[in-house]
């Protein structure tokens, strides 16, 4: 398709139709009606939210951010996961990581994509946000840079793809590259966005900013399963399998580090019984979330991997499956437990305040906006999947 | 230019809470518990019998400190957070985009969201109000019984809080965060 000095290329039998037409599987028919389901969800939360604003929420004046944050987090996390896998083959020359190149960059554009549509629903005036981004700038905020560097990001993301999609792959290796150091820089900034305050103590730090891209890279490499996985039917081909292990292996390293990075930080959280601190560290490690997230995210996946160092693709995929709803996990048990510890030292009794943890559950509107998110992006990934090659042109 | 703060001579406050009402009634505040600018808090008597603090027991009134480095400023991806010219730090209510990120980077959950504007809201020691007519005093210091609260220049060295705290010992909230409280509690 060309579109002014542009050129598309669109795959040809690219129509509504073709959306419409899949194998009736069983797999295929449950992942279609629950999509349809979750955009559904995404219109009535949506609707109530413009009916109703931030009462529509649980968010509260001490628990200010919520889970559609979380899903924000969640989703650009795996958008820079994708792009980290993806440069692997494009930017860095790794070649048995090209194949997968075109798909991760594309699956890190429909991410971000679907992290944007769900902030955009937690933020109050985001077009006022787009306004005053540029009018008065606020240097000192790590959230003004995470959101210009995330903008940044995905216009580089969508003009890597375009050189991608036309084969042209020292323009593709350019933006690539620059795509990914904005994308990077944006990650960490998002860290920051928690590790710069001061007033929460279990966050404030160097933490977070490190972890964030560690994460990331992490979570690329869960989705690259489950994308492949899709791709091939779980019937994967040598060269398939021979990515897949070598992702598997990297995983097995990631998973390994972020297990060390997390003990410590929890160990230094407590030593030494700071307030306000270690008592939150202590809460933290007797919720169900976190071990949920430890288990699913971190345990079962390495376990997998050390079995026979990632050479059952099939099986890593579920594990990728379990890792993403632990990696979930991670990410709002960091927004959740940022806030958990209540700020007004003053403010014992009043109100009757509650004076040790600040509750907090999502409210249906939020449920279905995150979940709506979801459906979003698996979406838009299905219909590019329909639109473009994704796999490697032959004799590259 | 002035720069405004506040001292509180916190040991007279007997919790009548006339602030908080003169307060809202004022500066137009929202009804319900959690639309508040300013509160009065309630430090409980510490220890267990026989070893009662009794010492312990105050009332602690409080509100935004107006921190000459203030978190809330720093984190505001607008600039909708700004200090005003008398140093007062003042939320302009056409910039906010509502992130909520100065609600969780003030260290004295001072911020809330005013649901008529559906942007973040706080004390302003009654600048658009009070100030604005003219008045000298703000709308929590004027109906105070026992005189707690001293608003006032703290760069003019004549004003009465300029001599309260050359005069009295004071101290301010988690200053260690080096947030630079211009609110000062006298002990
Ligand atoms: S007390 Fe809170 S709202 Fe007031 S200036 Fe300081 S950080 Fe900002
Ligand atoms: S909620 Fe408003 S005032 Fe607060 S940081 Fe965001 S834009 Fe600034």
């Amino acid at each position: 398709m060309k579109i002014g000095p542009l050129n598309i290329p669109l795959r040809e039998d690219f129509s509504l139709k073709s959306i419409l037409n899949f194998e009736k599987t069983p797999v295929n028919m449950l992942v279609a009606v629950s999509v349809v389901a979750m955009l559904a969800m995404l219109v009535i939360g949506v609707s109530l939210y413009l009916m109703h604003g931030h009462h529509a929420y649980n968010v509260t004046r001490e628990h200010p951010w919520g889970l559609l944050i979380a899903v924000y987090i969640f989703f650009v996390v795996s958008s820079t996961g994708f792009c980290i896998v993806g440069s692997l083959g494009d930017v860095f020359g790794f070649k048995d990581f090209t194949m997968i190149s075109k798909r991760a960059i594309f699956g890190s554009i429909v991410t971000i994509l679907a992290g944007f549509t769900v902030i955009a629903f937690e933020i109050g005036h985001p077009v006022t946000m787009m306004i005053y981004n540029v009018l008065s700038p606020g240097l000192t905020s790590a959230i003004w840079w995470m959101g210009t560097l995330y903008g940044l990001y995905l216009t580089f993301m969508i003009i890597e793809f375009y050189f991608l999609l036309n084969n042209d792959m020292k323009k593709a290796k350019i933006f690539g590259l620059t795509g990914l150091l904005v994308g990077l820089a944006a990650h960490s900034n998002l860290g920051s966005v928690f590790g710069f305050l001061n007033a929460r103590t279990i966050s404030q730090g160097v933490f977070y900013p490190t972890y964030f891209i560690l994460t990331a890279f992490i979570t690329g490499i869960f989705l690259s399963f489950i994308i492949m996985g899709f791709r091939y039917k779980l019937n994967f081909n040598e060269k398939t399998k021979k990515l897949l292990e070598g992702l598997a292996k990297i995983q097995g390293l990631l998973i390994s580090i972020l297990i060390f990075f997390v003990t410590w930080k929890l160990l230094t959280d407590m030593y030494g019984g700071m307030p306000n601190r270690a008592e939150v560290a202590e809460h933290i490690l007797g919720s169900g979330s976190f071990w949920t997230e430890v288990i699913l995210a971190m345990v079962l996946p390495l376990l997998i991997i050390l079995k026979d160092f990632g050479k059952s693709p099939v099986l890593m995929f579920w594990a990728s499956l379990s890792g993403m709803v632990g990696i979930f996990f991670m990410r709002y048990n960091l927004v959740h437990d940022t806030q958990l510890k209540p700020l007004q030292m003053m403010k014992v009794r009043e109100y009757q305040l509650p004076p040790e943890w600040i509750h907090y559950f999502p409210s249906a509107t939020e449920i279905m906006i995150s979940l709506g998110g979801l459906g979003l992006c698996v979406l838009l990934y299905y219909v590019g999947t329909k639109a473009f090659n994704l796999d490697e042109e032959e004799g590259h | 230019m002035a720069r405004y703060g506040m001292a509180l001579d916190y040991k007279n406050c007997i919790n009548c809470k006339a602030c908080e009402v003169a307060c809202k009634e004022e500066n137009g505040v929202l009804m319900g518990a959690d639309k508040h600018r300013i509160w009065v808090g309630v430090n409980e008597i510490s220890g267990e019998y026989p070893l009662l603090d009794i010492v312990s027991h105050s009332f602690q009134p409080s509100q935004c400190q107006h921190c000459d480095e203030a978190p809330c400023q720093m984190v505001c991806p607008t600039n909708a957070t700004y200090y005003d010219e008398f140093h007062v730090v003042r939320v302009d209510s056409d910039k906010c985009i509502l992130c909520s990120y100065c609600m969780n980077a003030c260290p004295y959950d001072a911020r809330y969201v005013d649901d008529r504007t559906m942007t973040v809201d706080k004390c302003t020691f009654c600048s658009d109000t009070r100030l604005a007519r003219g008045e000298t005093t703000t709308a929590c210091q004027n109906t105070c019984p026992t005189k707690v609260r001293t608003f006032g220049d703290l760069d003019d060295p004549e004003s009465e809080i300029s001599e309260l705290l050359r005069t009295r010992e004071h101290f301010s909230l988690k200053a260690n965060l080096g947030t630079k409280p211009k609110l000062f509690y006298l002990t």
